[in-house]
């Protein structure tokens, strides 16, 4: 059954070409969505997985970083550097603004960082300085090599001009960059003297961040607390529950579409096979065996298809990035595992009408010669 | 011409199922088309509607969306105090994300002065805010929450009372809602803040000096609500047509997988045939031409039955989905049917080279 189902299937190599090609693409649809979505998810977090801190300290009801705003007094960061199991605190400026250079803007989170900031600051530094002083700013490397920037050019943030003296790495995503410059002259330029947007804090070693969560939580009002993780999981939300509606849409028509080809291509081989199958019958082949060589072709051809559009969505993953976008696309194991799955129901379904065919075949037909 | 269509008629299924396929790969193309189109059109809704044909915001700040701006103290007098400006309307915006049952939702915040305007545009139930922690929230994200005049909404931990619902004030995105200005204020921990300024002009005024003397003023960047628009489009579009492209090659690849597929079928199963044509004089430009022949009608009828299933599929998705707006442009329709058309072309090469490669005398081996 198997042996006659691959004999089916690789007799004819262009058809196969083209029915696993058209499966591939039509299961890449589904997996490339996924991607981008995951990529989005995890570049968003950057900032906040790279940070360096165990903890975040927020306005009261902030829980978010991105398209959010927080403000907070700068007494609470001496009140929470006095929490038990604290062992630094970092407070940063945040506001998302524009790296510009000539006519071209980048949309960039802005982060004003204190002198000799322990967190909060670039992770991953491939040319220059990673602290910025007055004047000083260190942007995404991507962002500058799309803007014709190196170090010592000048940059213009919230309106004024800054020499790039750093350039950072993984730190641009599909929506926008970091960049960062000094806490005073973010102050300056903002008039925000007594305020921070958020603390980093770093608990003592050997201390859980969620007990030291929970104190500083009890102890210090007006503010929201988070470990790092938390802060990310928040994060990654905002981006799951604004994309599930337009994700449910596409896979459904990438399952639709990936049906009609699966459909097409097990259709189009039974029938030219029809003349076989007429004599396997008239040799006593029970149908059962018949439908389960159909549907063994089709599985095989879904598997196939569904390994070569893997194939192609991490190739692509490898290759979007070369050509300078900040598109980044990452597999997830839920995607692969709904997409493994949507491949059977595929596989399943679209033997259906050849298997009415073969139910419906006369084994006299092939006396015929029909 | 009766050649190919006995090739493509003959087997009905076959050919059903072609045209579907296509069909699905042209709407999934003109889906993704129309949604950008609809997601363009709310991304300016705001800048759109509300009173104004000027904007003022904080130096180097160019767009509504996507960055903050604060306005330096004492700039609407000043504004005001230029010849041919009528008024100088001041809102303070945010995105604020809500957690609304259990689900994080961007929203627009836009703190305004309900006396002056910049508020709803267009209420479907109820009254602009009047008093303390007053809220006019997007009726469909108030539909999709359950959520009614009176009820309660938490923003940045502190309830507001729904006092109005607004239509046009929702995307997929984002959706905007409306607070007094002193309450955004509050909220925001930022007294006497001022994000934009919505200038409205008197008739006859000279908007290009208008723009010259705001821009004259210190830590302001004047701009027209066009203008802004225009940015806002632009940065989303960043943001968006990358994706967009990537999904959009791979449907066309997939709607022409499925039509060399079906073509090169057809072409095979009548290899004997045209074999003899071959051998009876039959010139390969008249096969070339029925192979193309079958491959422009299933493409073709494949990308009409696209247009017409893409406009049932978009109005099923608003319906089901009110925060998606598909909108068709005419230009779509012609689109779709060249797309179909490059289909068809990339489609005929394998089958072509299969017709030109036959030999004649094939048909008398066998």
């Amino acid at each position: 059954m198997i042996r006659l189902a691959l004999r089916n299937l690789f007799q004819n190599k262009i058809r196969l070409v083209i029915s696993v090609g058209g499966v591939a693409l039509a299961l890449l649809l589904i997996l490339a969505l996924d991607a981008v979505f995951t990529g989005v998810e995890r570049r968003i977090t950057a900032y906040i997985d790279y940070s360096g801190a165990d903890i975040w300290v927020s306005q009261a009801d902030v829980r978010n970083m991105h398209m959010a705003s927080s403000s907070l007094p700068d007494s609470v960061a001496r009140r929470v550097k006095y929490v038990p199991g604290v062992a630094s605190v970092t407070p940063i400026l945040y506001l998302t603004n524009n790296v510009v250079v000539g006519d071209e803007r980048n949309l960039a989170y802005i982060i004003g960082l204190p002198e000799n900031a322990e967190l909060g600051g670039p992770w991953s530094i491939s040319s220059g300085r990673n602290l910025p002083g007055e004047g000083e700013a260190i942007i995404n490397r991507n962002v500058a090599e799309k803007s014709g920037i190196a170090l010592g050019d000048e940059v213009e943030i919230l309106g004024e001009e800054f020499e790039v003296i750093g350039l950072s790495e993984g730190t641009a995503s599909l929506v926008n960059s970091v960049a960062f410059i000094s806490m005073k002259d973010f102050e300056e330029l903002r008039g925000s003297y007594d305020t921070v947007s958020f603390l980093l804090v770093k608990v003592n070693d050997g201390e859980s961040p969620e007990a030291v969560a929970a104190r500083i939580q009890a102890q210090v009002r007006d503010v929201t607390v988070q470990t790092r993780n938390g802060f990310a999981a928040q994060e990654r939300q905002v981006v799951k529950d604004m994309s599930t509606d337009v994700i449910t849409i596409m896979n459904l028509i990438g399952f639709l579409i990936g049906l009609a080809v699966m459909a097409l291509t097990v259709y189009t081989s039974t029938l030219s096979r029809r003349r076989e199958y007429g004599m396997l019958k008239a040799l006593g082949a029970r149908n059962i065996n018949l439908y389960l060589t159909v549907l063994a072709q089709a599985i095989l051809s879904v598997i196939l298809g569904f390994l070569f559009g893997l194939a192609i969505t991490l190739l692509m993953t490898m290759v979007v990035p070369i050509f300078g976008s900040n598109l980044t696309l990452e597999v997830s194991r839920i995607s692969l595992l709904k997409v493994g799955s949507v491949s059977l129901v595929i596989a399943a379904l679209s033997a259906m009408i050849p298997i009415r065919q073969i139910a419906g075949l006369d084994p006299a037909m092939v006396f015929r010669g029909r | 011409m009766s050649l190919a269509r006995r090739n493509l008629f003959q087997d009905k299924t076959r050919l059903l199922l072609s045209i579907g396929g296509v069909a699905l790969a042209v709407m999934l193309i003109l889906i993704l088309k129309g949604f950008l189109s609809g997601v363009n059109r709310q991304i300016t809704s705001y800048l759109d509607r509300s009173p104004g044909s000027i904007v003022v915001a904080e130096e180097d700040v160019v767009n509504l969306l996507g960055t903050t701006s604060l306005l330096p103290d004492g700039v609407a007098q000043k504004s005001e105090s230029i010849r041919g400006v009528d008024e100088a309307i001041p809102i303070l915006s945010q995105f604020i994300i809500l957690d609304l049952h259990e689900k994080k939702q961007p929203a627009y915040m836009i703190g305004y002065d309900p006396k002056q305007g910049g508020g709803p545009w267009e209420l479907s139930a109820g009254r602009e805010p009047r008093s303390k922690r007053e809220i006019v929230f997007d009726r469909v994200l108030a539909d999709r929450h359950d959520l009614k005049l009176g009820d309660e909404v938490e923003v940045l931990g502190k309830d507001f009372t729904i006092v109005g619902l607004s239509n046009g004030t929702t995307s997929w995105m984002t959706s905007y809602f409306f607070i007094r200005k002193q309450d955004a204020e509050k909220l925001l921990l930022n007294p006497g803040a001022t994000s934009f300024l919505l200038l409205t002009t008197s008739d006859g005024a000279n908007q290009d000096d208008i723009l010259r003397r705001l821009n004259n003023l210190s830590g302001v960047n004047a701009l027209t609500k066009r203008q802004m628009a225009a940015n806002d489009l632009k940065l989303f579009a960043k943001v968006f047509s990358a994706p967009l492209k990537l999904m959009v090659g791979i449907a066309f690849l997939v709607g022409t997988m499925i039509v060399g597929l079906i073509i090169y079928t057809a072409t095979v199963e009548r290899q004997r045939e045209y074999g003899v044509i071959k051998a009876i004089g039959g010139k390969n430009r008249f096969l070339y031409q029925v192979v193309l022949t079958q491959a422009l009608f299933a493409s073709l009828a494949g990308a009409l039955l696209g247009v017409l299933l893409a406009n049932s599929a978009a109005q099923w998705i608003m319906s089901a989905r009110p925060q998606f707006l598909i909108v068709f442009d005419p230009a779509d329709g012609g689109q779709a049917l060249l797309a179909g058309l490059g289909m068809a072309l990339i489609a005929s090469i394998f089958p072509t080279r299969v017709v030109a490669n036959l030999a004649p005398a094939e048909v008398f081996r066998k």
